[in-house]
């Protein structure tokens, strides 16, 4: 059995929002259950992060609103720019190559970087979506992108994704806001997609979605990385989401990591504190 | 001697050194083709909306020995292209001219002139709205960013979402194009016919928009490239049949305008004629000394 290769390795990223004082550190952090210096208001939404991601692997990252799991997963989308670290990134397609550091591309770059190789699911569709446009416009952005020049091919791509994600692909002309809030999850998967990414972002998929259309979104997602082998990470509150999709979990708290591992083994031998209140809460 | 008032004026109204600074922002436009570029937009003695931009333009470029020819839509003999060649020729004293051939510089509004430019014209447009980006990223802010990036895949799906909704490229004017390959211009209101004039042309062409505060440039022999899908391609206004009703012209951009009837205003009809009314002019006269018409 061959080792899986890794695609995406972080290290030591962090994130803070002000100029930061000396005390900092005696008032915020998991054992001061404060991510806030109460001296200078600096809030430390990210520190010294760090994991690795195999292909065709799906990373959870849980925690409660404001640990910084979003943070995390933005600084991975290239949206939010890290203050310090690293993101090494290993291109699948040709696992030779030299790792490339993420954080190290200009704008131009990283911003094809994240048309090609990255797709990003939002838990509010209209973060992920143009509600101006309509969903076929929507899907076809990243195509566009990619200097696909044919209506006619764009479309045909568009219906195919539409299929793939269970949309009726009748309704590729269609208003965003006649959509339903389970559809927009799937339009914004189908998006995401779009570019046959290397790396799925999954920020709360399924946040506000009634029981049975969760359930429809998670089996989508569950069938897409089967059947692409689609490397995923996934940020939650919901440790039932992450149980059903990560294998492996991190889990943070006040922009902390606070533990890390198998996400079985997290669920039920939480080593802990807060996991084990986040567990012990769930069940 | 007495003076007139506008021998009070500096030469070209504005003074030496506010052309200065638009000179300045020309040079950098020409440098980057198609990048729109900041600049201190004067207060002129028209209100700002109707022709600010390139009137500074022009301002800041005339030479005394210059012929200029002042165009509104085509028309040399609109109110607009009338009061601003009345500002300049009396702020300027430089020679005003109907033929396009025979100026060196020309201010339009809308219109590129029918006949050829050459290389020792320069064209000033006048812009009402400078961001094609506009349409799609209502921020100055991130659309500016946009720009930087190429990141142009939102104009790209409004122009999908054209031909969803239309099943054809619908933009009358202001077309966007590619300049050289790298920035994405607005063409001003200048009708699609235009627009593939700008391509690879001999002259000058210069954008000024007082209102916004920015100025753009095609310089001579500069790629414009018309956003277009592959099965969808860019298309000029073209009706087949239609004829200049004076000077009976078939390839040029016609305009049509509603003729009363003086016997019964309640009736009238609908007459073609060309935009470019010096050209028709030109065409009228060979037509009625049967000499060659001008190409």
């Amino acid at each position: 059995m061959t080792t899986p290769t890794w695609i995406l390795q972080a290290s030591g990223l962090n994130k803070q929002y002000g100029p930061g004082c000396p005390r900092c550190h005696q008032f915020t952090g998991p054992t001061h259950n404060n991510s806030q210096c109460p001296v200078c208001n600096t809030v430390y939404a990210c520190v010294d992060a760090g994991f690795t991601l195999h292909q065709g692997e799906v990373l959870g990252i849980v925690g409660e609103s404001g640990s910084g799991k979003s943070t995390l997963l933005q600084m991975v989308n290239l949206a939010t720019a890290a203050d310090r670290g690293h993101i090494w990134y290993r291109e699948p397609r040709t696992p030779d190559a030299e790792p490339v550091d993420l954080l190290q591309m200009d704008a131009y770059r990283s911003r094809h970087f994240r048309n090609d190789r990255l797709g990003i699911v939002y838990q509010r569709p209209e973060l992920g979506l143009n509600m101006r446009f309509t969903v076929g416009g929507n899907v076809a952005e990243k195509l566009l992108l990619a200097n696909w020049r044919h209506v006619g091919n764009i479309r045909a791509r568009i219906r195919e994704l539409m299929e793939q994600t269970e949309l009726p692909p009748e309704r590729i002309d269609d208003d965003p806001h006649t959509f339903s809030g389970g559809m927009l999850q799937r339009v914004q998967i189908a998006k995401a997609l779009s570019s046959s990414p290397s790396l799925l972002l999954l920020d709360e998929v399924t946040s506000g979605l009634d029981l049975s259309v969760q359930a429809r979104v998670l089996d989508l997602i569950r069938r897409i990385q089967w059947e692409q082998q689609m490397t995923m990470l996934l940020v939650s509150h919901d440790l039932g989401v992450i149980k059903q999709l990560a294998r492996r979990t991190i889990v943070m708290k006040n922009g902390h990591i606070v533990e890390s591992g198998l996400t079985d083994q997290i669920l039920e031998d939480p080593q802990h504190p807060y996991t084990q209140l986040l567990v012990s809460s769930a069940l | 001697m007495s003076t007139t008032p506008e021998q009070l004026y500096n030469f070209g109204f504005i003074d030496e050194d506010s052309k200065r600074e638009v000179r300045r922002q020309i040079l950098k436009a020409i440098a980057l083709p198609g990048h729109q570029v900041p600049f201190a937009s004067r207060d002129l003695p028209i209100a700002r909306g109707w022709g600010t931009g390139g009137l500074q333009i022009t301002m800041a470029i005339i030479d005394a020995g210059d012929v200029l020819k002042v165009i509104d839509q085509g028309d040399d003999e609109s109110v607009n292209a009338v009061n601003l060649r009345r500002l300049l020729q009396r702020t300027t004293g430089v020679t005003t001219t109907v033929d396009t051939t025979a100026a060196s510089i020309i201010q339009t509004r809308h219109r590129i002139p029918e006949e050829p430019m050459r290389r020792d014209q320069i064209l000033v447009l006048q812009v009402p709205m400078v961001d094609p980006l506009r349409w799609v990223e209502p921020n100055l802010e991130r659309a500016t960013v946009m720009h930087g990036e190429s990141d142009y895949g939102r104009m790209w799906v409004y122009m999908y979402e054209s031909v969803v909704k239309a099943g054809d490229l619908r933009i009358a004017t202001q077309y966007p194009v590619i300049v050289a390959g790298r920035y994405m211009m607005d063409t001003t209101p200048i009708p699609r016919w235009d627009v593939m004039r700008l391509h690879n042309a001999e002259a000058l062409f210069l954008f000024g928009a007082g209102r916004e505060k920015r100025i753009y440039a095609v310089p001579p022999y500069t790629t414009i490239e018309p956003l277009q899908f592959e099965d969808f391609r860019f298309k000029t206004e073209f009706v087949a049949g239609q004829i200049c009703a004076r000077c009976g012209a078939q390839d040029t951009f016609l305009t049509s305008h509603f003729v009363v009837d003086p016997t019964n205003p309640a009736g009238g009809y609908w007459r073609t004629s060309c935009s470019d009314t010096s050209f028709c002019d030109k065409r009228v006269l060979v037509n009625t000394t049967n000499q060659e018409a001008p190409q």
